[in-house]
């Protein structure tokens, strides 16, 4: 176990660096750089000329980005071209934001995903399953930015239960109630598409492992039904709902880009995406470091998990 | 069981506790909330290129000069007054007296000095510690600032320019503590030290920047305690929070939703035409674009009222050319290209081509001061295809757009300017010299007229106003005649406040003087 996570650990060193390349170029193939795109339209030359050379701009690429590895080699993500603050910093404080809003939306979407998953497989084509069929086709092909304006407008607008953004109020606010006052909407809308997700593969895996032979037996000799259907049957069916739900935590980390717009929560994402449009190489990379790492760590933890709930899987 | 439990609790104890809670918590006494369109980038106005951190930092520091209320009017700021010499390249200011930072430390010639030279001179010690994207613009053609005693300053230039002043009262030529700088480094962006009627307070990152009132402002200090800027991106969350009153103020209103605001009890919607220009420009280096017939059949061509009434919804007020209607340096005579297809058709015929022509539309999917930049080429793309001139638009993200702007390939292109100023200097000449031709300047049309060249270069050697004004109106028929550029409108700003805000006026510079706002 200890051997198999220092493995996987150190596989994460050339797994980033391969992140940090291909961002790096794909931030340099698109047309318009940093000094450009601040300047904008109607710069003179002499003015762009000369940002160029103060950024660094005027350098290789190769150059560029040895410079930047080499400072990363030392713990300094460098600092933001636009906002002339340390990327590191600042990625970590909105990397904050954006850890409430995804566990929130995970939480909600695999205890959700999975009731609502369960209630339809023992239920099978009854008024109940089919709702919940519709419920998530619906969930599952709303844009998340419509579906969170329809909710801010519903819930903040005409009701005026919840606030329509931000992560605490400017005055006032700043306890847990706060928070999560400020967090349901945003919280909601990007659960919406996981929930339907995962409950459609509950659904189907359940309905399986229910048909299998233990379960007969399980019932056969006397169980309750609750008993069956939550403990042999649902630990069981787990294996396929972790893996999904483990692809839904990178599914939201990079949904929430979308979701912090809407509703303004100061997360990461809408970080990332100033800084792509900014063409700011140090805080994309920052950002995306950061994201990418929290994925990879994902991922461990629900191989980690496929151990635990099956015994017959070995750590390699 | 137990699971099923667990799971009605999880979701309805925070349920429970919101809404035992209610919504929205109202601010505190004397505290502005205004909702802006994005997060500043940073506050010291040097070092940005961007409406919104300018709105927040030029609350901070303030430059010698500065526009009177509602209009571009040159007034005196850290300035009382000023001369300038008669061959127009001496330009000496009389600082106010017993000004202060909001550190403490005076305000004095060697602070202006500072804060100029540090965007110019290489050498100077604060050059480093900040980037300075327009300095060339602005400043380039600075000599020397001299600080002559305490309270007085002279900017030495290298070649006169009459719009000078205009340069003095622009968010760059902001006045910033010396001492303050030198203490805080490069950190000095994210929390200026200035003169200004707030003082910067905090910056929660991606939630709000605080100012708070700086009791010992020269002008007296703002009636109100403290503005919160909150970066709001989307629309609806921005009008959202308007109406459940947690934001005072708005800007950044899209046409779509005026309507519904001018409707609405809960608020008051403020307009003001901007000092802006938005336009199609023509190539006119190009076949069949070099063809002044042409380029005037494509003005007569394209339907500017149905432009403003049904995308800008009233957010715009048509062009007549790039100089803003009703400031002195425009020609009240000048009139619009009207909308007449036939009278494009006859100009395309006289020009060779009666059939018409084919030719590539560049549009910004957004940007700065664009507007509703793709619904309104789409408009411009179907008026020229009723005149026979088939147009292939081609819209890019707006990084990638100003990269191909510089390669001269454009045909048509959609773009704006903000001049911040009625100067006319300041929008025909980088615009249309042809000293100005991309990529060494922003003249993207490839425009050139000699004697229009001469009259601009003139207008810059004289220093009265009405000898100005002549030259510009001669100019601007010559512009009109030639049509380089597609005139379509000029930016009507929207503002949206709550009843509580008393004597708030918006700027056609585009600045956002909260100062000036008292809360009920």
């Amino acid at each position: 176990m200890g051997r198999f996570l220092a493995r996987r650990l150190l596989h994460l060193g050339p797994v980033l660096l391969g992140v940090s390349v291909i961002v790096f170029l794909v931030l340099h193939l698109a047309p318009g750089d940093p000094a450009e795109v601040m300047l904008g339209a109607n710069a003179n030359k002499e003015d762009l000329d000369r940002l160029r050379v103060q950024l660094g701009l005027d350098q290789p690429l190769h150059v560029q980005y040895l410079t930047w590895i080499g400072h990363v080699a030392r713990g300094d993500l460098g600092r933001s071209i636009w906002m002339k603050r340390p990327v590191l910093g600042e990625v970590l404080e909105r990397f904050k934001a954006t850890l409430v809003l995804t566990g929130t939306a995970l939480f909600l979407s695999t205890l959700g995903g999975i009731t609502l998953g369960i209630v339809s497989a023992t239920r099978a084509n009854s008024l109940l399953d089919r709702c919940s069929a519709v419920a998530s086709l619906f969930g599952a092909s709303m844009p998340v930015f419509w579906l969170g304006i329809v909710l801010m407008v519903i819930f903040s607008l005409w009701l005026g239960w919840l606030p329509a953004s931000g992560m605490y109020a400017p005055y006032g606010g700043g306890g847990l109630r706060d928070l999560l006052a400020h967090l349901v909407l945003p919280a909601v809308t990007l659960a919406a598409a996981s929930i339907t997700i995962i409950a459609r593969l509950t659904r189907a895996t359940m309905l399986e492992t229910l048909g299998q032979d233990y379960v007969r037996t399980a019932r056969a000799k006397g169980l309750g039904e609750r008993m069956v259907v939550w403990r042999h049957a649902l630990k069981n069916a787990l294996i396929p709902i972790v893996t999904v739900v483990g692809v839904q935590a990178g599914y939201l980390l990079g949904g929430a880009v979308l979701t912090e717009t809407v509703f303004a929560w100061p997360g990461v994402g809408t970080l990332v995406v100033q800084g792509i449009l900014a063409r700011d190489v140090p805080l994309v990379q920052g950002g995306v470091l950061v994201i990418a790492l929290s994925f990879v760590l994902v991922n461990l933890a629900v191989d980690t998990l496929y151990a635990w709930l099956d015994p017959r899987i070995k750590f390699q | 069981m137990k699971i099923g439990r667990l799971v009605s609790l999880a979701f309805l104890l925070p349920l429970a506790l919101v809404l035992g809670g209610g919504a929205a918590t109202a601010q505190p006494a004397g505290t502005l909330v205004v909702g802006v369109v994005a997060e500043p980038v940073n506050l010291d106005p040097a070092q940005v290129t961007d409406f919104n951190s300018n709105r927040v930092g030029r609350r901070i520091v303030e430059p010698l000069l500065t526009f009177a209320e509602e209009s571009t009017q040159l007034v005196p700021n850290l300035a009382e007054s000023w001369t300038i010499s008669p061959d127009g390249l001496q330009y000496t200011f009389k600082l106010r007296k017993g000004v202060k930072f909001h550190d403490g430390t005076p305000f004095n010639a060697a602070a202006v000095k500072f804060s100029i030279e540090r965007q110019i001179n290489p050498e100077h010690p604060a050059s480093k510690i900040g980037k300075y994207p327009f300095a060339n613009y602005f400043f380039g053609n600075v000599k020397a600032i001299e600080a002559m005693d305490e309270g007085t300053v002279r900017f030495v230039l290298k070649e006169p320019r009459a719009s000078f002043l205009v340069v003095m009262a622009a968010a760059a030529a902001s006045m910033v503590s010396p001492a303050a700088m030198m203490k805080a480094g490069v950190d000095f962006a994210s929390a200026p030290v200035g003169t200004g009627p707030f003082r910067y307070t905090s910056w929660t990152k991606g939630q709000a920047v605080v100012l708070e009132k700086f009791p010992d402002y020269w002008k007296g200090a703002p009636k109100i305690e403290r503005v919160v800027y909150r970066p709001i991106v989307e629309d609806q969350a921005r009008l959202t929070e308007l109406l459940t009153g947690t934001l005072d103020l708005i800007v950044g209103v899209p046409a779509d939703f005026v309507a519904q605001l001018e409707s609405s009890p809960k608020v008051n919607l403020l307009k003001q035409v901007g000092a802006h220009v938005w336009y199609l420009g023509i190539n006119n280096t190009k076949k069949p674009l070099d063809d002044k017939r042409v380029r005037q059949a494509l003005n007569y061509a394209v339907n500017k009222e149905a432009i403003v009434r049904d995308v800008l919804k009233g957010t715009g007020a048509i062009s007549r050319g790039p100089v803003l209607p009703g400031t002195w340096g425009a020609d009240p005579s000048l009139a619009a290209y009207p909308y007449d297809p036939a009278r494009a058709k006859k100009l395309l015929a006289d020009a060779g081509y009666p059939n018409g022509f084919s030719t590539t539309m560049w549009v910004p999917e957004s940007g700065s001061g664009m507007q509703s930049p793709v619904a309104m080429a789409i408009v411009m793309q179907s008026n020229l295809r009723a005149v026979g001139v088939n147009v292939t638009l081609q819209t890019m993200e707006w990084g990638a757009y100003i990269a191909k702007l510089r390669t001269r390939e454009q045909e048509l292109f959609a773009l704006s300017w903000a001049a911040g100023s009625e100067d006319p200097d300041m929008v025909m000449y980088p615009l249309f010299h042809s000293s100005q031709w991309s990529p060494n300047g922003p003249n993207r049309a490839l425009y050139k007229n000699e004697k229009f060249d001469a009259l601009l270069t003139e207008a810059r050697q004289v220093t009265d106003q009405a000898k100005r004004a002549a030259l510009y109106r001669e100019a601007q028929k010559i512009l009109v005649e030639d049509a380089p550029w597609v005139f379509v409108d000029h930016e009507i700003q929207i503002a949206a406040t709550s009843k509580r805000v008393q004597g708030f006026k918006l700027h056609p510079s585009f600045d956002l003087r909260v100062e000036t706002i008292s809360l009920r």
